[in-house]
């Protein structure tokens, strides 16, 4: 009767083992670009995998790097490529950090809906970033004064933009400068003279996206590179993923992966 | 000096703003500092107190404006409790320098003019996780700052660093008639290496010159002029919690011939281990210990053998979103003793085994204005 007991209850135990079992934890955070991405793939990632607890956060690029140096996030997410300096100084620290191209996005530049120019050129969009061209007129568009919209220096669109379009100038002092793509789109909606940039994946119809040296930002001109303004978006970890870090990763990369990329308005690798 | 110190922080205030800055960095860092020091030379029978108060060791303000993504400058000001001046507080000129990151055509490479950081051994990029200086600048090898231009930068792919630099040599304490005597420039190259995760070697050379020239205006020898040549080469490796590191300092100080009596080299050895504890047990508290032997018995004028023993532990709080904390508690005592032999010479001038406490409580605080 004593063994009967017994196994009862060890049957007991071992059936409950999967209940109580600890939930994985998986925490990323950075770029607020792959932030859509990481919030949405995650979410259907744990709904497959309900042992498994995925944390996101924004902050930046550069925040979500210095958590990986510093241990305490297992994905960084970026929008950028880390930079020799902060590779080296997590090296140091013995950390690996190993990229996972996670998807492909175009920076696209935006205007009031009215605004009839249609195309700008690198050369263009650098002296109204830099102050030198002032009014649309200039530009063979209407005699209004171009209210210039920017990301604050320390997102990793705005590296990005900053290193393709303006090679490495400095905004000029009029520049208004918001937090956030939408933040850019939104002022530019309902700013006539506006213009702005943000990452293809928050453009909505109120705004007028504009070609860049006559190239439209789209699926195939950003994955054939010809788009000026393009880029990928990286998840790091320390060292090759693994485990849990690398089925998330890999779902990502896949095809029901991305196609949540795709819903959320950016461009597949593939 | 304090008053023209003041000015000049409220000046590059002004001068962000009027120069188009894009931002402006306001940064803060303060050492409140407990110190209970005793010690005795050989023949006294028991240890005497020789230092027992709280300190504002450090009080860094410093200003980052952003004028571009390419040019940045930097400008600190260490404010300080000390009894040498009548108010009880010290002020001194810590940077002042400019970074212009391409002025050179070459990936990741900054030019870095004014008052800046000496880029010898662990002293530049030291962060004083364990209260004390960086072994160069403990036993006066290398300034942690000084004026000069250099030349610093990253090797593509996260493979390590450089830097390049030409100095007063003379540190960032001494400017205008301190400098008097200061002809010769110092020059320094530094490399350092990460060629696998968690393996970083390096070396510093430094070369300088003090005391103006080796022969005086009557062509006899300069009994002061010396030259001295510096060399530092470092190991470090991290793995998990652990991360240590060795660096080991050569001075070599060389006279005029008739004087060469007085040449002397001088040998540093530190490792300095630290345990993060955050990584097993989710707290963030460091343990380290750091083990110094600083042999100077070849200088006729100072000679001593060295050995300090430091423990210390970290408690790091007030963390931002990059896990940087805000505040830092830090515990340390360090056993400083002299080889009796070696050091005859100079215990007879005073010099004392000492063994001190330290409690510090650190915090700091950065803030980014857009303008």
């Amino acid at each position: 009767m004593q063994h009967k007991v017994v196994i009862f209850v060890l049957a007991l135990i071992l059936a409950a083992l999967p209940v109580l079992a600890k939930k994985t934890q998986i925490t990323c955070s950075g770029s607020t670009t792959v932030l859509p991405i990481a919030q949405a793939t995650a979410e259907a990632f744990m709904d497959a995998n309900p042992n498994i607890n995925i944390s996101v956060r924004g902050g930046g690029s550069g925040v979500g790097v210095a958590a990986l140096q510093n241990g305490t996030v297992q994905i960084a997410n970026s929008s950028r490529p880390m930079k020799a300096k902060e590779v080296t100084q997590a090296k140091s620290k013995g950390v690996n950090p190993t990229p996972y191209a996670i998807a492909l996005d175009g920076i696209a530049m935006v205007a009031h809906d009215s605004n009839p120019v249609s195309n700008l050129t690198i050369a263009q969009i650098k002296s109204i970033y830099t102050g030198k061209i002032k009014n649309w007129k200039d530009l063979g568009g209407p005699n209004l004064p171009i209210v210039v919209i920017s990301r604050d220096v320390a997102s990793g669109t705005f590296e990005v933009f900053n290193e393709k379009a303006l090679g490495g100038a400095k905004v000029g002092a009029s520049a208004q400068l918001l937090a956030s793509n939408n933040a850019i789109v939104t002022t530019v909606a309902d700013t006539p003279g506006a213009i702005g940039y943000a990452g293809l994946g928050y453009l909505s119809s109120e705004v007028k996206i504009l070609n860049v040296n006559g190239i439209t930002p789209s699926d195939k001109t950003v994955k054939d590179g010809t788009y000026p303004l393009a880029r990928k978006l990286y998840m790091y970890t320390n060292g090759k993923a693994a485990g849990d870090v690398n089925k998330f990763i890999a779902f990502i990369q896949s095809a029901a992966g991305q196609k949540i990329v795709k819903e959320q308005g950016f461009i597949t690798l593939k | 000096m304090n008053k023209a110190l003041i000015l000049a922080t409220l000046g590059i205030l002004a001068l962000s703003g009027s120069l188009g800055a894009q931002e402006l960095k306001i940064t803060g860092e303060m050492w409140n500092r407990w110190t209970l020091e005793n010690g005795k030379a050989p023949g006294d029978s028991t240890d005497a107190v020789l230092r027992h108060n709280f300190s504002l060791e450090r009080g860094y303000l410093g200003l980052e404006p952003k004028f571009s993504e390419t040019i940045k400058g930097r400008f600190t000001v260490d404010i300080f409790s000390t009894d040498l001046s009548k108010d009880g507080a010290g002020l001194k000129l810590k940077y002042a320098y400019v970074d212009f990151s391409q002025l050179i055509p070459i990936p990741d490479l900054t030019t870095t003019i004014g008052l800046q950081k000496v880029y010898f051994g662990t002293i530049y990029d030291w962060n004083y996780s364990l209260i004390g200086k960086a072994p160069s600048d403990e036993y006066k090898v290398a300034n942690s700052a000084d004026y000069g231009i250099s030349l610093n930068g990253y090797i593509p792919g996260g493979w390590g660093e450089y830097a390049l630099g030409l100095y007063n040599g003379e540190g960032y304490k001494n400017y205008g008639a301190n400098l008097k005597d200061n002809v010769d420039p110092s020059l320094l190259a530094n490399l350092r290496l990460t060629p696998l995760p968690g393996i970083t070697i390096g070396g510093s050379v430094m070369a300088n010159g003090s005391e103006r020239k080796v022969k005086l205006a009557d062509a006899t020898d300069n009994s002061s002029y010396n030259t001295q040549l510096l060399l530092d080469g470092l190991l470090r490796a991290a793995y998990g919690p652990v991360d240590i590191w060795v660096e080991y300092i050569s001075k070599d100080v060389k006279y005029a011939e008739l004087f060469s009596s007085k040449d002397y080299t001088a040998t540093a050895l530190t490792v300095f281990p630290t345990l993060k504890l955050y990584k097993l047990i989710g707290a963030d508290i460091d343990v380290l210990g750091r083990y110094d032997r600083w042999d100077e018995t070849d200088n006729p004028a100072n000679p001593n053998l060295l050995t300090a023993i430091t423990g210390g532990i970290n408690y790091n709080f007030g963390h931002d979103d990059s896990a940087n904390s805000a505040m830092q508690l830090q515990l340390k005592y360090t056993a400083k003793s002299y080889d009796a032999a070696e050091s005859a010479a100079s215990y007879a001038n005073g010099l004392k085994d000492t063994s001190t406490l330290m409690l510090q409580f650190k915090w700091r605080f950065a803030n980014t204005l857009k303008i």
